[in-house]
Parts: C-alpha cells; structure tokens; sequence
C-alpha cells in the first residue's frame, strides 16, 4: 500500500546537485538511499523540515568536494597579506604574479578533479565556485583578524600601499569568486576531455 | 599487518557484520546511527564505505530497487578476509591499551 510520504520528493534542484556530484558508480544507490531515508524517516517524522534535512545532506556531499581547495586558496590569501603586512617588499608585483597563478592553479585542479571524479563539467565548475567561495570567506576573515592585530599607523599605511583595506575586504573576494568560475570551467573542460580520451584508451 | 582502523571505520565494518546480506546503504547509515546515538551526515556513512572497499576491506555488489527509493539499484556489502584481519587487530590493540585499567575510570585508583 502507498502512503503518503512514499510519493513525497526532495526539492528537485537538491537532487539534481546530489547525483552531479556523485560518481556515476553510485549516482543510482546513494541518490536511492537518501530517497528512501528521507520517505521512509525523515517526512513521517519531521513533515515539512524534511526538505532542509536532505539539502544539508547534499551540502555535505558538495562541501566533501571543495573544502580542501577553499582552505588552499584562503591560505594563500591570508599568506599574501601576512606577508605584506610583516615583510612588506618595495614591488608588490612578484607576490601578486604568485598569489594569482596559485589561485589559479588551485581552482584549474579543482574543476579537473571534481570533473574527471565524477564526470559532470557542471559539478566541476561547482565545486571551483564553492571553493573559490569559501577561500574568499577565509580570506575575509583572516584579514579582518590580522587588521584587529596590527592596526597601530605604520601597518595601515602599509596596508594602503599594497591596495588598501578596501580591496582585501571587497575586492580581491569578489574577484577570487569570479576567478572561480572562469577557471573552474577551464579545468572542468580539461578533466571531461581526459576522461572521455582514458575511457576511449 | 592489517589496515589500521579508525573508530568510525570499525563502526561502519561492525554494522556490515551484523547485517550480513541485508548491509546497503541505507540500513548500515540506520544501523551505525542507532549504535553511536547520534545522526550523521549520509555521505559520512557512504564515504567510509568507498574508503573501506578501496583499502579492499568490503567487497560490493548491486541488488535490486524498490518503490520508495523510486527503483534505484541498492548496493550491498560484505567485509572481505583483510576486513575481518583489521578488525580483530583493532580489538586486540584496543584490550592492550585498557589491560590492568578497572572501568569507569576515576582517578589513580583504577590502575
């Protein structure tokens, strides 16, 4: 007999987010297996918060995929002003020149991880754009925490001459967001042209 | 030497004991819940599980759908011989770490 909560459905975006980021082994079972745990336990026992319960779930599928790249290119961020503020160098442009090709490289790989693992382009531009998303928050935070440190007026001028607070704050997040993006659908092409060129091998 | 397990990990390969030909997805995330009085995040269970048949601990094979899972394939699990090695080393170095130590522990008393 069908009760109601057997006909019940997670929202469909959630669920079309879950199964791009999942390996197409266990696209079916583990997509299978939240649908049956949120029909089975979660709508009978929480009704309408059902839905927030499989949406923290595909959270969690999406953060597995991008944290560690988040926490490298805030690292790298946090690093670069660290640096500035306590060895600040006469040219700026050597670390920028760094600074960029990191975050570059780190969201290239990525896109091509996320991509080749699960074969979806689309997860892989995800995964890059939650990344980058989450490396602008820690970038953001740590700079907030260094300047509530070292405020005195010598650093601040510092701070002016490699860009200003401004464009620690505003800025370079808003640009390491769409740096994310752009090159993640780089390296999301490069990880779908390797698989499809290892899968015809 | 066996594959040196985490407590989760020895959670997760103790429920696909338990089960035996019923351990899918689903059942082993409702099993190690019940067992560690808490909820936990699916994807944990499933991560593990994907860890645990890489190392060659678990072995899987697919099996058929139903109509709440909207007939999508379930994937059961067995614990392979390097799964059972594993766990009994777990034990035995868990009764070497707590040999002559009375429990509760309190304070000096215990030794």
């Amino acid at each position: 007999m069908k009760t109601p909560q057997s006909d019940a459905r997670p929202p469909r975006w959630a669920e079309a987010i879950l199964r791009m980021l999942l390996r197409p082994h266990d696209r079916e079972t583990v997509s299978g297996d939240l649908l049956e745990e949120y029909r089975d336990t979660i709508v009978p026992t929480r009704g309408r918060a059902a839905d927030l319960w499989y949406i923290r779930q595909v959270a969690w599928y999406l953060l597995r995929a991008s944290w560690m790249w988040g926490t490298l290119m805030g690292a790298a961020l946090v690093i670069r002003y660290l640096l500035d503020t306590l060895v600040p160098p006469a040219d700026y442009k050597i670390r920028a020149t760094v600074l960029s090709w990191t975050l570059l490289g780190v969201c290239v790989l990525a896109g091509f991880v996320t991509t080749w693992r699960t074969r979806s382009m689309r997860a892989g531009v995800l995964a890059s754009s939650t990344a980058a998303t989450l490396g602008a928050l820690v970038s953001i935070v740590g700079t907030a925490m260094m300047l509530a440190v070292w405020h005195d007026p010598a650093t601040l001028v510092e701070w002016q001459r490699s860009g200003g607070v401004e464009e620690a704050l505003i800025d370079v997040p808003l640009k390491v967001v769409a740096f994310g993006i752009a090159m993640g659908i780089a390296g999301a092409a490069l990880g779908k042209g390797t698989s499809r060129v290892t899968s015809r091998g | 030497m066996a594959e040196v397990l985490g407590t989760f990990e020895q959670a997760v390969l103790l429920e696909v004991l338990r089960l035996r030909d019923e351990a899918y997805g689903r059942a082993i995330l409702k099993a190690v819940q019940e067992r560690l009085e808490r909820e936990l995040a699916a994807g944990a269970v499933h991560a593990t599980l994907e860890r645990l048949e890489g190392k060659g601990l678990l072995s899987s094979r697919l099996g058929p759908g139903t109509d709440i899972r909207a007939g999508r394939a379930r994937r059961f699990y067995r614990v392979q011989p390097a799964g059972i090695r594993a766990l009994n080393d777990a034990r035995r170095t868990f009764n070497n770490i707590w040999r002559g130590v009375k429990w509760p522990v309190t304070a000096l008393e215990s030794l």
